[in-house]
């Protein structure tokens, strides 16, 4: 009989197995960027075969390498969203729940930038950014960090009125180290555990604003355009263009999300040993 | 957790959405919902109605509906698609063949100074409120028109005024001899009943039609002009809906229309009871090929090579289904056509150029030369998607004449001043020779206003085709602006474009619907196919 994984043991093999097969589609996208733009008019509208698993669209495109080159930009805009929101949370979140009337400002500005449609937003970012990967990927980074950063300051907030703080505080222990041992140590599972969750978030909204014609021009694989360009062929049968980039993406979504909630389970401290 | 479950969920519900589009893309599916629809094509709008032998539904894209109305000087007709009003009558029209012949004028003569035109018109002529027309009303348009178009160049004409009441008499500030095409396609409006502020929406005219009905956004409802001074219509009632290409199949193959625009992505469909009617058409699709600006096409042996090593037939099969014929020129088939301009395609001879040139092959299989890879940057409009698979073509091709191209979509935000030193697809085509002028003639950057372009030989026979007082003979003089014998802008000359395809307009007929002969259809594939739907008949 083989030995039984407990909880903790499952959702870390789960973990480290999504983030290896998330990274294995992003780096198989980087490394089919150039087979996604060959168009190849002798292989045109083929339905999915062994050959190609996800068919051809209308110039003789191979699908499999388009969707993977999208997800994979898709996972990279992700990242670096994720990245750019944890940053800027951290700070802002932290200055916020020092200061008071820091506070009010910061929450002002939190509220004012979460009050916009967040496609909204999206969009005006990536057009005064100058449209293109570049205008996408700044509209979808600098759009994502409010409900992080709202969390960890109401999280330091709490903190800092927390028994253990104000005893620590009584018996002369230094404010660097009571931010070192018993906050940040506190802090870390939250922010993960968002942060991870930032990236579905930051997917389908990358996904959206291609999908909306403002993002990327249509011969980059973005699984936004995919999705668009296969709605032109719906109507004739091509079920193959819309269904399988489609999946994928709800996939990669669904793997994202499942990553949260292992992480979750790992550090948060409510249910680590649940 | 709920939060990032319902994205998932929601993610989902979006491909169940797209999935059962496609399944409404089946023809059972949709004739459960309208089983008698596809006797009866009149169902569609008038429930109850019978149908009868005289009426038509026709779906168009929903970019032909006239966001101005039906004002000529809004740009009705007179647009940048050009095609008969229909509501109104026009002086002049062009025959199959494109020469021109009479609508209302009965002649018209040209001083010998090209600055003055003499038209006279038929005498029995009455709007459709009973008032005649006259010369005053003819003159009252073509002011009003100079006044208002913002569509259209009357930068030609100083003025118009009715010498009588069936002589008008137009004064021109410099000479234009291919007036009679302008006189082709600008509606006569009432001056009596002309309104800027309302007449788009409530036209009074002259011509074949009536305009009976406007739901802003789905149709337009013609209705044959009882007191029609020429041939009565066949056709009583025609029917014009607005419709994306996608909702207009599905509504053939409900059996909702019984004509319908198309395109060659689904030209290999075949709904029960219709043909597939494809149209010729001059509405071509070419690269401007930056003579200045541009390291590899300022070469003109490239821009030569490029043109022979290009296998049009090849593309046609490859984007357009065949649905296609190959261009050679901006007005291919025209009576202002040189056929100098045709090419045999033939990629040694294409080599044997680029190496000549000096461009040799290298390692990678790109060419280069002093150091300069054969790279090249093609744009193309980004919503246009057969343009975007031509571009695709078209650099699959130079890829095999050792020249690296690579395609970009942009907007047209951007696209004409990119094109200034980019190639970038475009589209043209008219019943007029002055797109000649558009596109070769030097403006007054002292180059061509859509790429860089100049030649005083080719102006100068554009310039005299202008001042012609002989249409014939401007015919001729348009002719040796394209190629001489010793420089233009074909093979032999400077070929500042290379011209690809004419894409064939295509559209879904019912079975028995006779569509009367068309006209080599301009570029825009909207009006123009109803341009004779008066001829139209059932047997």
């Amino acid at each position: 009989m083989t030995p039984r994984l407990n909880q903790r043991q499952r959702a870390l093999a789960l973990l480290i197995g999504a983030a290896i097969l998330l990274m294995l589609i992003a780096i198989a996208g980087l490394c089919l960027n150039q087979a996604a733009l060959i168009t190849d008019f002798s292989r045109k509208n083929l339905p999915p075969s062994l050959e190609m698993p996800f068919g051809t669209d209308w110039m003789g495109r191979d699908m499999l390498a388009r969707t993977l080159t999208g997800l994979s930009l898709s996972i990279r805009i992700g990242l670096l969203t994720a990245g750019i929101s944890a940053v800027v949370a951290t700070i802002l979140g932290g200055a916020a729940a020092m200061d008071r009337r820091l506070d009010a400002a910061l929450s002002w500005c939190i509220d004012l930038v979460m009050g916009i449609p967040h496609i909204l937003l999206v969009i005006l970012i990536s057009i005064a950014c100058g449209r293109g990967a570049a205008g996408v990927t700044a509209g979808v980074a600098l759009s994502h960090w409010t409900s992080l950063a709202r969390l960890i300051r109401g999280e330091i907030l709490q903190l800092r009125q927390a028994p253990y703080i104000l005893a620590a505080q009584k018996l002369g222990i230094s404010k660097a180290r009571i931010i070192q041992v018993h906050m940040l140590s506190h802090l870390l599972p939250q922010l993960l555990t968002g942060l991870v969750l930032l990236f579905p978030h930051a997917i389908l909204h990358e996904a959206s604003v291609t999908f909306l014609g403002f993002g990327l021009s249509p011969e980059q694989p973005a699984i936004g355009v995919i999705l668009s360009e296969s709605m032109r062929y719906l109507t004739t049968g091509k079920w193959w263009l819309a269904l399988f980039p489609g999946g994928a993406l709800v996939a990669v979504v669904a793997l994202f999300a499942q990553m949260g909630q292992y992480l979750r389970a790992l550090l948060d401290p409510a249910s680590v040993h649940g | 957790m709920k939060r990032y479950g319902s994205i998932v969920i929601a993610a989902v519900l979006v491909l169940g959405l797209l999935a059962s589009c496609q399944g409404g893309g089946q023809p059972d599916s949709n004739a459960k919902h309208s089983p008698t629809s596809t006797q009866d094509p009149s169902e569609y709008n008038i429930p109850g109605m019978e149908e009868t032998a005289s009426e038509v539904i026709v779906a168009m894209g929903p970019t032909s509906e006239p966001e101005s109305g039906f004002d000529p000087a809004l740009g009705w007709g007179a647009g940048e698609h050009v095609h008969e009003p229909l509501i109104q009558s026009t002086l002049t029209v062009t025959n199959p063949d494109l020469t021109i012949g009479y609508d209302l004028a009965t002649a018209y003569t040209v001083s010998g100074d090209g600055l003055t035109w003499t038209v006279t018109i038929r005498d029995d002529v009455k709007f459709t409120d009973g008032q005649p027309l006259t010369a005053s009303d003819v003159a009252f348009t073509y002011n009003t028109v100079k006044e208002a178009s913002s569509v259209n160049d009357f930068t030609m004409l100083d003025y118009a005024e009715a010498a009588d009441g069936t002589t008008v008499v137009f004064h021109m500030i410099t000479p234009f001899s291919i007036w009679p095409y302008t006189m082709a396609i600008v509606g006569i409006v009432p001056e009596h009943a002309y309104d800027p502020a309302s007449y788009g929406q409530n036209p009074i005219g002259s011509g074949r039609y009536v305009l009976k009905q406007w739901d802003r956004g789905q149709q337009i409802i013609l209705e044959a002009n009882p007191d029609y001074y020429g041939t009565t219509p066949k056709m009583k009632r025609v029917t014009i809906l607005f419709m994306e290409e996608d909702a207009a199949f599905l509504a053939v193959q409900a059996g909702q229309v019984d004509l319908a625009y198309t395109s060659a992505t689904y030209s290999d469909q075949a709904p029960a009871g219709y043909t597939l009617l494809s149209c010729r058409s001059v509405d071509n699709r070419g690269f401007n090929l930056p003579v200045e600006g541009n390291p590899l096409t300022s070469d003109i042996q490239v821009r030569r090579a490029i043109n022979l090593g290009i296998d049009r037939q090849e593309m046609i099969e490859n984007v357009l289904n065949g649905y296609g014929t190959p261009a050679y020129s901006v007005c291919d088939q025209l009576p202002w056509y040189n056929p100098a301009s045709q090419v045999e395609y033939d990629t040694a001879q294409a080599a044997a150029l680029l190496d000549g040139a000096g461009w040799t092959m290298g390692a990678d299989g790109v060419r280069e030369k002093d150091g300069v890879r054969a790279a090249l940057t093609l744009l193309y409009p980004a919503n246009d998607s057969v343009r975007q698979a031509l571009a695709a073509d078209f650099a699959n091709q130079l890829g095999m004449l050792g020249i690296a191209a690579a395609i970009e979509g942009v907007g047209w935000d951007t696209a004409y001043d990119r094109a200034q030193s980019t190639p970038l697809i475009w589209g043209w085509g008219a019943h007029t020779p002055m797109e000649l002028y558009n596109i070769y003639h030097t403006g007054e950057s002292g180059s061509a206003e859509y790429s860089p372009y100049a030649n005083p030989a080719v102006d100068a026979y554009m310039d005299q085709a202008l001042q012609c007082d002989n249409l014939e003979e401007s015919y001729t003089l348009w002719q040796k602006a394209q190629w001489d014998g010793t420089t233009g802008v074909t093979q032999a000359g400077d070929i500042p474009w290379v011209w690809l395809v004419n894409v064939d307009h295509l559209y879904w007929t019912r079975e028995g619907l006779q569509v009367a002969q068309q006209k080599i259809h301009p570029h825009g594939h909207g009006w123009s196919i109803v341009n004779n739907v008066d001829q139209w008949s059932w047997p």
